[in-house]
C-alpha cells in the first residue's frame, strides 16, 4: 500500500510540471481565440489584490512624495522665479479668457445652444502598473462602487492617459494610450484633419488613418474628436512630436510613466460601449459605423 | 531525467513551516513587487523579472519547496492582473524551472560568480522566448530593444535578490547547499 503510494506519488511528480507546460500552452491560445474567457477572473482577482495593492503601493507613493519636496526644496529660488513670470503671462491670458467666455456665453444664448453636460469627476491612485509585460495598463483603487464604469476617460491635468477596460468593484484597470491595443479618435487642432491615435508600446503612440496626412506639422496639438462617442470631444491628448517616413508621432501630454493619481470623467458617454458579450450584440445607437475606437477594446 | 531531483535525498527535510514556504512566500512576493508603481520614467516598462530571479534561485537550491502547480498559479496571477495575455508568465516560469532542473547539478556548490552567469543565460532564453511569444500573439514586431535593456536590468539586479534570497534561505531553511559566497 504504502510502495504504492509512493509510486503514484513519483509517476505525480513526473507527470505534473509537463502537463502544466502542456495546461499553459493551451490557455494561452484558448485566450487567443477568445479575448472575453478571462474577463470576469480578471475582474475578481484584480478586485480582490487591491486592497494588498492599495496598501502596499501607499508608502511608495508618499517616498515618492517625499523625493519629490525635497527636490522642490533645492529649486525653490528657480520655480518662484518661473513661477513669477508664468503667472504674469496667465493674468494677460485670464483677462482674454474672461472676455471669450462672455462672448461665448452670448454667443450661446444668441444661438439657444443646448448646453454641454459636466462631466463629473473619481480621483483614484494608481496601485499598480504592468510590470515588464508587453501590456501598458495601470490598476486604480476605485471601481463600480465609486460610479466607475467601462469605457470612461481618465485624464490627469495635463491631457489624456487612458480608458478604463475592466471596473470591478473596487479596482479599475486603466489601458493607457501607449498599449498596443489602444485606438482613440482624435483631430488635430486648428487644420481639423481626422485621425486615430494608436498605441504601439512605445512612449509615443502614432497617428493612423489621417485624413490628410500632408497637413500634419511637428507641434500640432492633438485633441480628441468625439467620434465613437467613446470620449468627449476637445480632451487634450498630445503634440505632434515626430514626422519620419510618413508617420506622426504624438508625445502625450500626460507623463504616462509617472502616473500617481488620475482623474476618470464620466461625461454620461457610457451608452456607446461595448459591454460584455450579450449587451454588445445590439446594434450602436450613437453612430452608424463601428468605430476603429470599439473594436479594439479587451 | 531532471525531474527525479524530487525524490533525491540529497535535500534535508525542513521542519519549520515558515521554512518550508519561504520559496513560494518569495516567489509571490517577487511577483507583486514587479507591479507595483515605481515613479520612475520608463521604469513599467523595463521592470525586471523579479519572479525569474526566485524561481532561478529555488529551482537550484530548494526545487522540493517550489512545486510546478505553484509557478503555475503565480504566472496566471501575475497576466491575470496586469492584463496580460493569460498563460504565457506561466508557460515562462514553468519553463524556467524546467531548465534549471536539468542543468542543476552543475550549479549546487557553485560560486556566486558562476551561479550569476548561469543566470544571465537562462534570463536571456526567458526574455527572448516572451518576446517571441508576445509577437505571435499580438502577430507584430516588438521592439527588441526593450527586451534587451530589460533582460541587462534584470542580470544587474540578480546579485541583491540572490543575496536577500540566499540570507532568508540560510535563516529560515539552513545552510545546506547555499551559494557560497563569490
Amino acid at each position: 500500500m504504502i510502495r504504492l503510494s509512493a509510486h503514484l506519488r513519483a509517476t505525480l511528480q513526473r507527470t505534473t510540471p509537463p502537463l502544466l507546460i502542456v495546461l499553459s500552452a493551451a490557455i494561452i491560445l484558448l485566450g487567443k481565440a477568445d479575448q472575453t474567457m478571462f474577463e470576469s477572473l480578471r475582474t475578481t482577482l484584480t478586485d480582490d489584490a487591491a486592497p494588498a495593492l492599495d496598501a502596499v503601493s501607499r508608502p511608495l507613493a508618499a517616498a515618492a512624495t517625499l523625493v519629490d519636496r525635497v527636490r522642490g526644496l533645492f529649486e525653490v529660488y528657480r520655480d518662484n522665479r518661473r513661477l513669477e513670470r508664468e503667472n504674469e503671462r496667465l493674468l494677460q491670458w485670464q483677462q482674454i479668457a474672461l472676455k471669450l467666455s462672455a462672448d461665448n456665453h452670448n454667443l450661446q444664448a444668441l444661438l439657444k445652444a443646448v448646453p454641454e453636460q459636466t462631466a463629473s469627476y473619481v480621483t483614484a491612485r494608481v496601485i499598480a502598473n504592468s510590470g515588464g509585460s508587453y501590456v501598458r495598463t495601470v490598476m486604480i483603487n476605485a471601481g463600480a462602487a465609486q460610479g466607475l464604469a467601462r469605457g470612461q476617460a481618465a485624464t490627469i491635468g495635463e491631457g489624456l492617459v487612458g480608458r478604463l477596460t475592466e471596473v470591478g468593484q473596487r479596482a479599475s484597470r486603466l489601458l493607457l494610450i501607449t498599449d498596443l491595443n489602444s485606438r482613440i479618435p482624435v483631430v488635430i487642432e486648428g487644420s481639423h484633419v481626422n485621425a486615430v491615435l494608436a498605441g504601439d508600446n512605445s512612449e509615443r503612440p502614432q497617428l493612423v488613418f489621417v485624413d490628410e496626412p500632408q497637413r500634419i506639422k511637428v507641434g500640432d496639438r492633438i485633441i480628441t474628436s468625439g467620434e465613437g462617442g467613446v470620449f468627449p470631444p476637445g480632451l487634450p491628448v498630445g503634440l505632434v512630436a515626430t514626422l519620419e517616413h510618413g508617420i506622426a508621432r504624438v508625445e502625450p501630454y500626460a507623463e504616462l510613466s509617472q502616473l500617481g493619481y488620475v482623474l476618470v470623467a464620466d461625461y454620461g458617454l457610457s451608452g456607446g460601449l461595448p459591454q460584455p458579450a450579450p449587451v454588445a450584440a445590439r446594434p450602436a445607437r450613437r453612430s452608424k459605423q463601428p468605430a476603429a475606437d470599439e473594436a479594439s477594446i479587451r | 531525467m531532471a525531474l527525479q531531483v524530487f525524490s533525491s535525498p540529497s535535500l534535508p527535510r525542513v521542519n519549520s513551516g515558515f521554512g518550508r514556504v519561504l520559496p513560494m512566500a518569495t516567489t509571490v512576493l517577487a511577483a507583486l513587487i514587479a507591479i507595483l508603481p515605481l515613479r520612475v520614467p520608463g521604469y513599467a516598462a523595463l521592470t525586471p523579472a523579479f519572479a525569474l530571479m526566485a524561481v532561478y534561485h529555488w529551482s537550484i537550491y530548494r526545487p522540493d519547496l517550489l512545486p510546478a502547480i505553484g509557478l503555475f498559479a503565480i504566472g496566471l496571477g501575475q497576466d491575470l492582473l496586469v492584463g496580460a495575455p493569460v498563460g504565457v508568465s506561466a508557460l515562462i516560469l514553468l519553463l524556467t524551472r524546467t531548465a534549471v532542473l536539468r542543468f542543476r547539478r552543475h550549479f549546487v556548490n557553485r560560486t556566486f560568480p558562476f551561479v550569476w552567469a548561469g543566470f544571465t543565460l537562462l534570463s536571456a532564453a526567458a526574455m527572448l522566448t516572451g518576446w517571441v511569444m508576445h509577437c505571435l500573439i499580438y502577430q507584430t514586431f516588438f521592439s527588441l530593444r526593450t527586451v534587451v535593456f530589460r533582460t541587462v536590468l534584470t542580470v544587474a539586479i540578480f546579485p541583491v535578490a540572490g543575496f536577500a534570497l540566499g540570507r532568508a534561505q540560510r535563516t529560515l531553511i539552513g545552510v545546506a547547499a547555499a551559494a557560497r559566497p563569490g
